[in-house]
């Protein structure tokens, strides 16, 4: 049961009367005792609790940042007509900032036998599935003295995905692959490119890629035409152990991570190439194989939905043989990992050559723009020792990346906004290079 | 579509057991606690002069020497039973106190309120009090009107009052008294005395005392104090010690307080009010279902490391370290602003400095200072290379 303001009042009035008429025990008892009553006949005559259905429906999947609208459906079965505060209970990271209150509170009125919608719109801050926890009903009486309360467990799952920000990369990268791929006015010829087709040749096209067998075999001059391989695979390894979750700016390296895999997946299923997506820390955590170039990206995201840090070293040995595992044939692997001198060092270059001996593997690392920060930093000694410390790590970086690039590896280290695109960008010199 | 289950709000005896044990336990602690602090520190804090009290200002000692002669003695509280206790022949009255008492009280302890053979015992009574009781005696005074005081020294008699020429130097002072008439005055200190008898008919006898130092627990074995308490409090069968609560005034003399001028059935209302808080409280404490909690994932920031140190070197001093590490990031800079190859993921010292001297216009040997030069010593010293490399970097890229 729960009490209402109204009746605070009443009580608090009552010391008027109890003041003014009758100031003694009768005097109380003539107030409390007619409140009691009231409250108790609230209490009889409201609407049950227990005995309301609800069916929830709406939005299951949410991109983060974007709202989700989850709908609860309210019957009430009994006799009497419901007045009622509803609140919709969800964790407070399923709401945006400062709407929790508000937003899951409801004020409804279903006469009896009836049945009511609700809509609760939900803004998550963090990615991973947000889980309804109760509703909880606080039924009024007639005279609005007293309310009877109760809770009911209505299951219903909100995933929220990763955003997937550097989408607004794509375009300009498709534009580009559409150029590799010689579906463009413009003749442009990689050096490991697959033959296409012949053509005709037009005043503009390179004089290099005439065929001149072709050429003697028909009246006109023939060009050849390439497109880049297709049908190439490309695997993706997120390294979710502890250096991925290490906050860079606002949100986890995971996170800038995930953005580029994402960007990466949606540019080569595009290029007709096959994605798989391996995350890796102690144990293997998700993996994403062989789906059809419609389905790769909702998996994906689906599968990063709930990939959280973990805050364990990641095991490179065991991530190297899982790699191999899933990549049988020449792959592109691309690693999301650290640059760290330690682990690469102990953990990673012994099991380069295994890797590098058929794949062709990209690094990709996120860098903290606050260590730039740090390194510019003038002023007090403390902001001194404050740059040294950024340039010894930036060096220790830089050593690290140039050690694998000596291994034929080639690495990326940029900030979480510049990461999506250079990788992107990496990807395609990479197929216009016909190195896949 | 999913469909719903009631949630059972009663948690079950065994989950509230669980839930509240520790409460339980906590409240058991803290009221036995606070049962061993009431009963160990039961020392009770008893006023001065206090014939119950063992401390050094009480007066325990004396009544229990006056109880193994066979003295009767006990304590009055109330108005009624002090005026009972004065009527009573034979008696020996203490009023330790008589400036807190009303004038109507004072005028209880008058000569026809006293029954015969009885003696009354006043200690530092004020002139207030003198007046109402026997207005023979009065404070002595200086020429200015002011009453005259004395520490309580020791003193001899000098006096024919049987009792005091029996303990002969006791310790006395305080108010100083002017004797009436016909009154015997002892223990003169600067010419007045500190002890007066006074007879009234019947004998009955009144004993002002400037002070009772001499009663005292602390004092009683010094000089002649304990004979001289004995014979003052002894001379009668009963000893009766006069204990007011004074805290339990007759209304009307006491100051009003602010309750006093509400109306009567306010008190009322305010109880009406308070159950009306009480509500209130539930209302507001009544929550809409429970706090939902998450759990949120661990994350630090990534340059926590290099923070830390950042802040290493700086606590250990580390100049050295520091000064390498920004040297050679400002080395690898101008080398690559400058063309220089990184043999070994280092350019070649000589070709470095020969190549920015060409371009700075500076010689090349202060440049190799600069770049490869000893670690600064100070802190300060370490400040300038920074702004020298700085410097440097800056006419580099702009000659």
């Amino acid at each position: 049961m729960a009490l209402t303001g109204r009746t605070a009042l009443i009580a608090a009035l009552g010391a008027l009367v109890v003041g003014l008429l009758l100031p003694s025990w009768a005097g109380i008892g003539a107030v409390g005792l007619p409140l009691l009553l009231a409250v108790l006949a609230d209490l009889v005559l409201a609407a049950p609790v227990r005995s309301l259905r609800f069916e929830r429906g709406g939005d299951t999947t949410v991109r983060l940042g974007d709202p989700a609208d989850v709908e609860l459906s309210v019957t009430n079965p009994s006799r009497r007509r419901l007045r009622a505060r509803l609140r919709d209970a969800w964790a407070p990271s399923a709401w945006a900032p400062g709407t929790a209150v508000p937003g899951s509170r409801h004020t409804l009125t279903i006469p009896a036998g009836e049945r009511r919608l609700l809509t609760t719109r939900l803004a998550p801050t963090r990615r991973g599935d947000q889980r309804s926890h109760r509703v909880t009903v606080r039924s009024l009486g007639p005279l609005g003295l007293a309310a009877r309360q109760g809770s009911h467990q209505v299951p219903w799952t909100v995933r929220a995905l990763p955003p997937f920000a550097s989408r607004k990369h794509l375009p300009s990268r498709l534009a580009r692959l559409r150029e590799l791929d010689g579906r463009t006015s413009l003749l442009s010829r990689g050096q490991g490119t697959e033959f296409d087709s012949l053509r005709e040749y037009l005043p503009g096209d390179d004089v290099r890629s005439i065929d001149w067998r072709a050429s003697a075999r028909r009246n006109t001059v023939a060009v050849r035409t390439w497109r880049p391989e297709r049908d190439r695979h490309v695997l993706i390894v997120l390294d979710t152990g502890r250096t991925s979750a290490g906050r860079v700016g606002d949100a986890p390296r995971l996170d800038a991570a995930l953005d580029a895999a994402l960007l990466l997946a949606a540019l080569a299923t595009k290029a007709g190439d096959r994605v798989d997506l391996l995350a890796h820390d102690l144990h293997v955590r998700r993996t994403v194989l062989g789906r059809s170039a419609s389905e790769v990206l909702p998996a994906f995201t689906n599968a990063m939905a709930t990939l959280e840090p973990a805050l364990v070293q990641t095991d490179l040995r065991a991530l190297t043989s899982a790699t191999l595992r899933l990549a049988p044939h020449r792959s592109l692997i691309v690693l999301l990992t650290g640059l760290d001198a330690g682990p690469i060092e102990e953990g990673l270059l012994p099991q380069l050559p295994l890797l590098t001996k058929r794949h062709e593997v990209v690094l990709a690392s996120v860098a903290d723009p606050r260590l730039d920060e740090l390194a510019a930093t003038r002023g007090t000694v403390q902001d001194i020792y404050g740059a040294a410390a950024a340039e010894q790590t930036r060096a220790d970086r830089t050593r690290t990346a140039g050690r694998l690039t000596r291994r034929g590896i080639t690495v990326l280290d940029a900030p979480p906004a510049a990461l999506p695109p250079a990788l992107a960008d990496t990807y395609l010199a990479l197929k216009a290079a016909g190195r896949l | 579509m999913t469909t719903s289950t009631p949630v059972d709000v009663f948690p079950g005896w065994a989950q509230l057991w669980r839930r509240s044990r520790w409460f339980l336990a906590a409240a058991v602690f803290v009221l036995l606690v606070a049962l061993l602090i009431s009963g160990l520190g039961g020392h009770r804090e008893y006023p001065p002069l206090d014939p119950r009290d063992t401390d050094p200002h009480g007066t325990r000692a004396a009544l229990h020497l006056l109880e193994e002669r066979g003295l009767t003695t006990r304590t009055v509280a109330t108005e009624d039973e002090l005026t009972a206790a004065l009527a009573e022949p034979g008696t020996t009255v203490v009023v330790p106190f008589t400036a807190p008492m009303t004038s109507r009280q004072l005028v209880l302890l008058g000569r026809q309120h006293r029954g015969s053979d009885s003696r009354l015992v006043l200690i530092g009574p004020d002139n207030n009090a003198l007046a109402a009781i026997t207005p023979d005696i009065a404070l002595a005074t200086d020429p200015a009107g002011n009453p005259l005081y004395e520490d309580p020294t020791a003193v001899d008699p000098g006096c024919a009052l049987p009792e005091a020429t029996r303990a002969g130097r006791a310790e006395l002072g305080g108010l100083l008294y002017r004797p009436g008439p016909g009154d015997v005055g002892c223990y003169a200190v600067s010419g007045h005395p500190a002890l007066v008898r006074h007879t009234d008919p019947g004998s009955r006898e009144i004993v002002v005392l400037g002070n009772a130092r001499a009663l005292t627990n602390d004092r009683l074995d010094e000089q002649g104090n304990a004979s001289l308490a004995l014979g003052l409090l002894g001379s009668r069968r009963q000893l009766v010690w006069y204990l007011p609560d004074f805290s339990n005034m007759p209304d009307g003399e006491q100051p009003k307080s602010l309750t006093d001028f509400i109306p009567a059935g306010w008190n009322w209302a305010a109880l009406q009010l308070a159950i009306a808080a009480l509500l209130t409280a539930l209302w507001r404490g009544r929550r809409l279902g429970p706090v939902v909690t998450e759990e949120l994932p661990v994350v630090v920031r990534a340059a926590e490391t290099t923070e830390g140190r950042a802040r290493l070197y700086h606590r250990a001093k580390a100049r050295g370290r520091a000064a390498d590490a920004l040297r050679r990031a400002a080395r690898h800079r101008i080398a690559a602003t400058l063309g220089i190859p990184l043999s070994t993921g280092e350019p070649e010292p000589t070709a470095l400095c020969a190549a920015v001297a060409d371009r700075v216009q500076q010689p090349a040997t202060d440049l190799h200072a600069l770049l490869y030069g000893a670690a600064p010593t100070d802190d300060a010293a370490l400040l300038r290379l920074t702004d020298q490399l700085d410097a440097l970097e800056r006419q580099v890229r702009q000659p």
